[in-house]
Formats: C-alpha cells, structure tokens, sequence
C-alpha cells in the first residue's frame, strides 16, 4: 500500500559517453526525464526533430514490410501476441543484429517498392482488360479501325445505338438516300443497345452518307485503334502476360525476405527506440562537451542506479529530494495480492497529493463485492482455472494484462466462496440433474442460506456490508487528515459523520417497524436506542456548527452547516446503491437456473441429456459472459462513486519512465 | 361457460410477468442497438479499441435481463412453470402491480442508458486511457435499474405469503 518516493536526479557527464549513457538509461527504464526549467546560459537544446521523424519512418517502413510480408506468406499461426508477450532478447545479440539496422530499413523499402509495383501491374492488367472488353465488338474487323477509305471509296466505321440488321441498315439507307447506289454493307456485331458496322461507298458520296448515318444515329468508336482489332488484342494479351509474369517475380522476390521477417520487426523496434532516444536527446541541456539530465526516480532504485552510472561511466549523480511544489509522478507498489487492482484505480485516477495508495484496501473490498455479485461456485472456479492456465502457462505477458488476469483469478475465488455459501452450482444444475436424469431430490444445500428463499436477509446483509466499506472509506480519509496534521478537519469531517451515520442507523436497528421489515431477530435493549439517539444529535449539531467552517460571516456559516447536514441524504442513496449486490447475484442465479429448466424440458433419456448439455453450454457461456460483465462494471461503480467518494479525488499523474517502449522484443540486460 | 372475473387472476399475473420481459427486453433491444452503431463506428477507425466499446455497448443490455429475471420469478411464483396456478383476482392484480417497476423503469432506463453510453463511447474513441470514468456513466443510469428490480423482487415474494 505505498505510493512510491519519488526523488530527483540529476546527472551531468561528457558528452562523448552521451550515446552509451542515454541507452543505459532507456534500458534501465527507472528515470523519467523532465527537463530542468532555467538553464544557465552556457547550455542550449539541439532540434532532434528531423532525425527523430526519420528514425520513425524507419520503424513505420519495417512495419508495413512486414505487413506486405505476411500478407503473401501468411506467418505460422502461433500464441495470440497478447499471450505470448514480446519475445526477449540478450543485449549482446541486440547489438549485434542492431548493425545490420541500416541494411534491414533498407530491405524494408525494397520490399515496400515491390509491393507498390504489384498493386501498380495489378492496375494496369485492369486497365488492359477493359481496352481488351472494348474490342470485342470489333474483332470481326480485319482493317485498321481508323481506316476511312481508298482513293475512290470511303468507308465509315463505327456504332449504332440499337439492334440493327443488315437488311433493315439497307432499307433505311435507301430511303434516305435514295440517289446513292451501291453502298456495301457488313455488320460487324449486334447487340440489343449496338450494331457496329462497316460502311463502303464511292468516295463522292461520301458526305452525304455521313450526313445520312449521323441522322441515323451512327457515330465512330470513341478510341479507335491503329491496328486491326484481333491483332491489337494479341497484343493488349500479351501485354497482360507480361505483367502477370513480373507480379509473380516481385512476389517470388518478396517471399525470399521471408527469413528476414524477425529482423525487419526488430529494426522496428531499432528505430522505435532510437525516435524515443533523440526525443529525450531534444529535451536536454547542452553545452559544447558537457550534457546534462535530470528527471524524477523511484527512492528505492536510487542507489543501484547512481552506482552503476558513476562506475560504469564518468558520470555525476547527484540525488535530491524533490520540493513541495513540484508535481511529482506517481507510480505505485503493492504486493501479488493488492496490485492486481492497481488497473482499477489508475482507470479513475492515480492518487493526487497528499493522498494514499488505496489499492490495498480497496482490494479486499473489490473481491468481495464482485464475489457476491457473481455468486456461483461453478462460475468462480472456471475463472479461477482459466486465468491461472494463462498466467500459469504464459510467463511472458505483459505486466498489465498480467494484473488483469490476476484480479479475475482472485475475484473468481472469492466467487467460489460466496457460490459455496449461497449454494450456486450453475444454479441449481444439480438438483436438476438429479431430478430429471437420476429421479432422485438430491441438492447441494448451501453453507449458509439460499438468497432466493430470503431475499431481504440478503438485502440487509448487503446493506451491511455497504456501511463496512463506506466507513472503511471514511476512516481512511481521518487517516489521510491526520497525517498532514489537521487534526480538527478529521474530527470534524469523520468523526461526526460516523456519530451522526452510525447513530441513526443504530436508532433504525433498535426500531420494531425496521426489526419486523428485515426480520431481525434479535431485540435490543432500549438504552441503545436512546444511546444511538445521542450520539446522532452530536454528529449532528457538530456537522451544523462545522460544516460551514470556512466562512466567517455566522449566519452564513449557520446555513452552510445545515446544508453540510443536508449530506446525510447522500449516505442514504449511497447504502442503497449496495441493494445491486442482491439484485446481481439474485440474476445470476436465476437466469442459470432459466437455463437449466429449459435445457430439462424434454425429460432424461438420451435426447434429453444431449438437449440438456447443449441448452446448458450455450446458457451458461452467455450466463457467465453477461454477469461477468455486470459484476466488473457494479463492483467498479460502488468502488469509484461510493468508496472513493469519501476520501479520494486523484489526479496524479503517471510515472512514465524513460524506456524501450518496443512492439516486438524486450532487450534483457546480461546477468 | 359464463364470464367470471374471478378467475382472471391468473390472466393479470401472467400479464405482469410478461410486461416486465417486454418493455425490458424493448428497451434493452434499442438501446444495445444505438450503442452497437456507435461502437461499429468506432472500430472502423480504430479496431483495438473493440474490447472496451464492447463493454459499453453491452450496459443498457441488462434491463432484458433484469426483465426476464422478473418474468421468470412471478411465472414460478404463480404456479405457471408447475404447480398449482389459483390466482385470485386481486393477487393477480397484485403481481401485475409488482412487475410495473421493473417493466417501466427497466423501458425507459435502457433507453436513457444507451445515450449515455454513446457518449462514453466516443469519449473513450478519443481518450481511451479514460475508459475506468467512461463506464462509470452509463452505469449511473442502471442504478434505477437496479432499484426497480429490488423492489418488483421484493414485492413478488411478498406477495406469495398475502392471504388474499
């Protein structure tokens, strides 16, 4: 339960170990760098920019490459990336392959230029093709499309727009131009929108012919070709054979950078790597042989990393303590159990100022609660033994789907507690199983009540537990004033609160009304109410006087107190809220058991069991998917809205140390 | 055979169970259906995202569920799914009345949920690292949800025990 110290450091060498200084850093991954404000005016900063966008160029090109790569030779299917991690890798054999960098990034914009030229042929074998469609209706044509005719004759080629015989063509000619003779007449191809035909006359008709046809409807192909059709498409085919054959080249060419497909990745990361260098390279102070760095470090990684810097290099490290003003990073720590949940609460804020690491407490509180939305033994254990197959079975994931998987594995176990506890086996699965297949009444009782058969004991339980945990809320914000000293806030803010809360809701306990409604059986002695009712009047006059502390004007502070008073009502609404623990592991249960009912409709035999099983798969695969889902969202939801709104705002920001922020592999430093 | 209002019992208690899974699963269908638009929008331009608009897209589906739960239970309760099913009218009546929270609250708090999750949707389009505070909202909403069901639960097994 620790919000990390952080300390600043501050670090000066020459500048002629810059290079090796800086890698040693990024591989450490312990400092985040944050430029000092007021150099002195020896020092500047160098303009990285353009080396820096060139090296991601570098790492997008390795990229696409390897995209264009495993496009044509799709890679063996292995682990999902996100179970298999990044692949490590020594830091000798990371220098190693780092001198071939340039070569690769090389490779990589061959294999990119011979992927364009792919998609370019691909391109033109469809532009070819369609020249090659527009022939087709020529191809009976065995002159030159633009052949317009002899000394003597003229000759028209061309289209019209319907379906034309070549007695009808004759006919109409005729009776347009009934002082033309001889016009000769062949249809090239019909088709029910085109007649392409070819026309000859004698060369002083010609005008008149034209005439005529254009009335007609006849017009010329709109790209005639030099040659004869046929022969022109011979050669638009060859044409195509000729682009085919070099796309099957190129690809040939791509798939023998196959072996390198490892390599090109880790180029990627190369120059990822190397942007992120000349990033922090451009945020450093400068003068002709000395550079200077400082940022913030965890306090425990201090000591380790001033050692190996100043035996290693000529360096200077100098430690501090950073000033109060200052916004300092914020990473925290917790044990195996309690930094599963650090993902939650980073996904609201991580914590501000002054205020502590709640991950600790609210880790216990997160397993319960999801454990009893959940509530079914059958469902806890599945998840407790598919998250511990993966983090069992996959070492390498990375850290945050690690916590994740972490948080469900424990989450599932409390499941199977509270499941035991209700007696949720997939519902009621065995006294089903039993009655429709065996005919027998055996049911696994629960160790401690079945919520079905008393919903308001379970109510009152859940709003018990509600009460725990907004105190536990409270407390820690008492924890959180005292520790800076103000004591008098703490009093004023908690302990009035707890005597005005508990005090009531004491005062509603020891009611008959209350007792009858959640069928309590136990009676209290009437000095706890009249105790109760005191201790709710102190809280209360306290809250009137206090709550409006920070005014000086009195009535003004009067008002302001009782409106603090008025905040009581958000105590009401917040233990409610805790009436979904009930309502979801109600759900849980009855939907489970909506699926078994329905999977037992057609009675025991083999039909019936084969029905059962797959009535039973699907429904409880959809049960457990959409309550998994409820129970995340809820148990997240009371943690956020009514437990931290008691003591907790946030806004810190992220460590976010100086580092190999690879895709593909993780250099390990030699042991 | 006369008409007797008496033995319509069974007919408003059925009524009821039917209600509640309707106007839930309505409201649910909808707005699972509006959310669903802006979560495919979403993953055309950036398909890593799909886990995290899945989940939003899937709040507003609980109200079907909190219906269906409300319709299983009264159906078991009066005696429809086995059992002995003399309703009178008036407790007919009553676990008509019973189911009304979950069927009206579970409509229209879908609905209402739904735009509120389409707006966490795109906010976590932009800011993915808010994902934690943009689930928060839409679940806001299912508070009422949630207390509508408490109350149709509790009224139906209450009911059971009424000497009417």
């Amino acid at each position: 339960m620790a919000v990390l110290e952080m300390k600043r450091i501050q670090l000066c060498a020459l500048k002629n170990e810059r290079k090796k200084i800086l890698e040693f850093l990024q591989r450490r991954g312990a400092v985040e760098i944050h430029a000092a404000e007021e150099p002195e005016a020896l020092f500047s900063k160098t303009d990285t920019a353009s080396a820096r966008q060139a090296f991601e160029k570098n790492a997008q090109t390795a990229e696409e490459a390897v995209a264009v790569l495993d496009k044509l030779v799709p890679p063996e299917k292995g682990l999902p990336k996100v179970l298999a991690g990044r692949t490590p890798i020594r830091l000798s054999d990371y220098e190693e392959t780092a001198k071939n960098a340039v070569k690769l990034a090389k490779t990589a914009s061959q294999i990119l230029a011979l992927d364009k030229k792919i998609s370019d042929d691909q391109a033109e074998i469809i532009r070819l093709n369609t020249q090659l469609d527009a022939l087709v209706p020529w191809m009976n044509l065995d002159v030159s499309m633009r052949t317009l005719g002899t000394r003597s004759t003229s000759v028209f080629i061309g289209s019209f727009p319907e379906a034309l015989t070549k007695e009808e063509l004759g006919t109409r000619l005729a009776g347009a131009l009934p002082e033309v003779s001889s016009i000769e007449i062949e249809i090239l191809s019909t088709q029910p929108q085109q007649t392409c035909v070819f026309l000859v006359c004698y060369g002083k008709y010609g005008m008149q012919v034209e005439n005529a046809l254009r009335a007609m409807g006849f017009t010329y192909p709109p790209t005639p070709v030099r040659l004869p059709p046929c022969e022109r498409a011979e050669e638009i085919k060859k044409q195509i054979e000729a682009l085919r054959s070099e796309i099957e080249e190129a690809k040939k060419e791509i798939g023998s950078y196959r072996e390198l497909r490892e390599q090109l990745l880790f180029t990627s990361d190369y120059y990822t790597m190397r942007a992120d260098k000349y990033r922090v390279l451009g945020e450093l102070w400068q003068s002709p042989r000395v550079f200077f760095i400082s940022g913030y470090i965890p306090a425990e990684d201090c000591a380790a990393l001033e050692q190996a810097l100043e035996t290693q290099y000529r360096a200077f490290v100098e430690i501090e303590t950073p000033g109060e003003d200052e916004e300092i990073p914020v990473k925290l720590k917790n044990g195996f159990f309690s930094s599963a949940v650090e993902g939650v609460v980073e996904g609201y804020s991580l914590p501000g100022k002054h205020e502590v690491d709640p991950s600790f407490i609210m880790s216990f509180f997160y397993y319960i609660l999801f454990g009893m939305m959940l509530s079914d033994a059958a469902y806890g254990i599945l998840m407790v033994l598919g998250c511990g197959l993966v983090l069992w079975k996959f070492k390498n994931i990375e850290q945050g789907l690690k916590k994740t998987m972490t948080m469900f594995l424990f989450c599932g176990i409390s499941t199977t507690f509270w499941g035991v506890l209700f007696g949720g086996y997939f519902g009621d699965a065995p006294a089903v199983i039993a009655k429709t297949f065996f005919h027998s009444d055996f049911t696994v009782p629960p160790l401690w009540f079945a919520p079905l058969d008393e919903p308001m004991r379970l109510l009152m339980f859940s709003f018990l537990l509600g009460v725990i945990h907004l105190f536990t809320g409270l407390g820690v914000q008492f924890y959180q004033l005292a520790k800076r000293g103000k004591i008098a806030d703490a009093i004023y803010d908690v302990i009035f609160w707890y005597f005005l809360v508990g005090g009531l809701l004491m005062l509603l306990v020891s009611t008959d009304m209350f007792r009858d409604m959640a069928g309590l059986t136990f009676t209290l002695p009437p000095i706890v109410g009249a105790l109760s009712a005191v201790f709710a009047g102190i809280g209360a006059v306290g809250i009137v006087l206090t709550a409006g502390r920070e005014s000086k004007n009195p009535g003004k502070r009067f008002l302001k107190g009782l409106y603090g008073l008025y905040g009581v009502s958000s105590y009401l609404s917040d233990i409610l809220s805790y009436s979904r623990l009930l309502a979801l592991g109600l759900a849980t249960g009855v939907i489970a058991t909506v699926f078994n009912q329905l999977g037992s409709m057609l009675g025991g035999g083999v039909v019936g069991a084969i029905f059962f099983t797959l009535v039973f798969i699907i429904g409880h695969v959809l049960n457990l998917a959409i309550n998994l889902l409820g129970a995340y969202v809820h148990t997240n939801r009371l943690q956020y809205v009514e437990f931290f709104g008691k003591f907790y705002e946030g806004n810190g920001r992220k460590f976010t140390p100086f580092t190999a922020n690879t895709k593909h592999f993780k250099i390990t430093e030699e042991k | 055979m006369k008409f007797d209002w008496n033995t319509m019992g069974i007919f408003f208690a059925l009524m009821g169970a039917i209600l509640a899974t309707f106007m839930g699963g309505i409201g649910s269908a909808i707005g699972v259906s509006m959310t669903g638009r802006a979560a495919a929008g979403v993953v055309t331009e950036d398909p890593s995202k799909f886990g995290k608009v899945l989940i939003l897209q899937l709040l507003p589906g609980t109200q079907g569920i909190y219906g269906l739960l409300i319709g299983f239970v009264t159906l078991t309760q009066i005696g429809v799914m086995g059992g002995s099913s003399d309703i009178s009218l008036v407790k007919g009546l009553l676990y008509l009345a019973a189911c009304l929270p979950m069927a009206i609250v579970g409509w229209v708090s879908a609905l209402q949920q739904a735009k509120a999750a389409v707006s966490s949707i795109s906010l976590v389009a932009k800011k993915p690292d808010q994902f934690g505070k943009a689930m928060i909202f839409p679940a806001m909403v299912e508070t009422y949800a949630v207390f509508a069901l408490l109350i149709s639960i509790l009224a139906i097994f209450g009911l059971a025990g009424l000497p009417v």
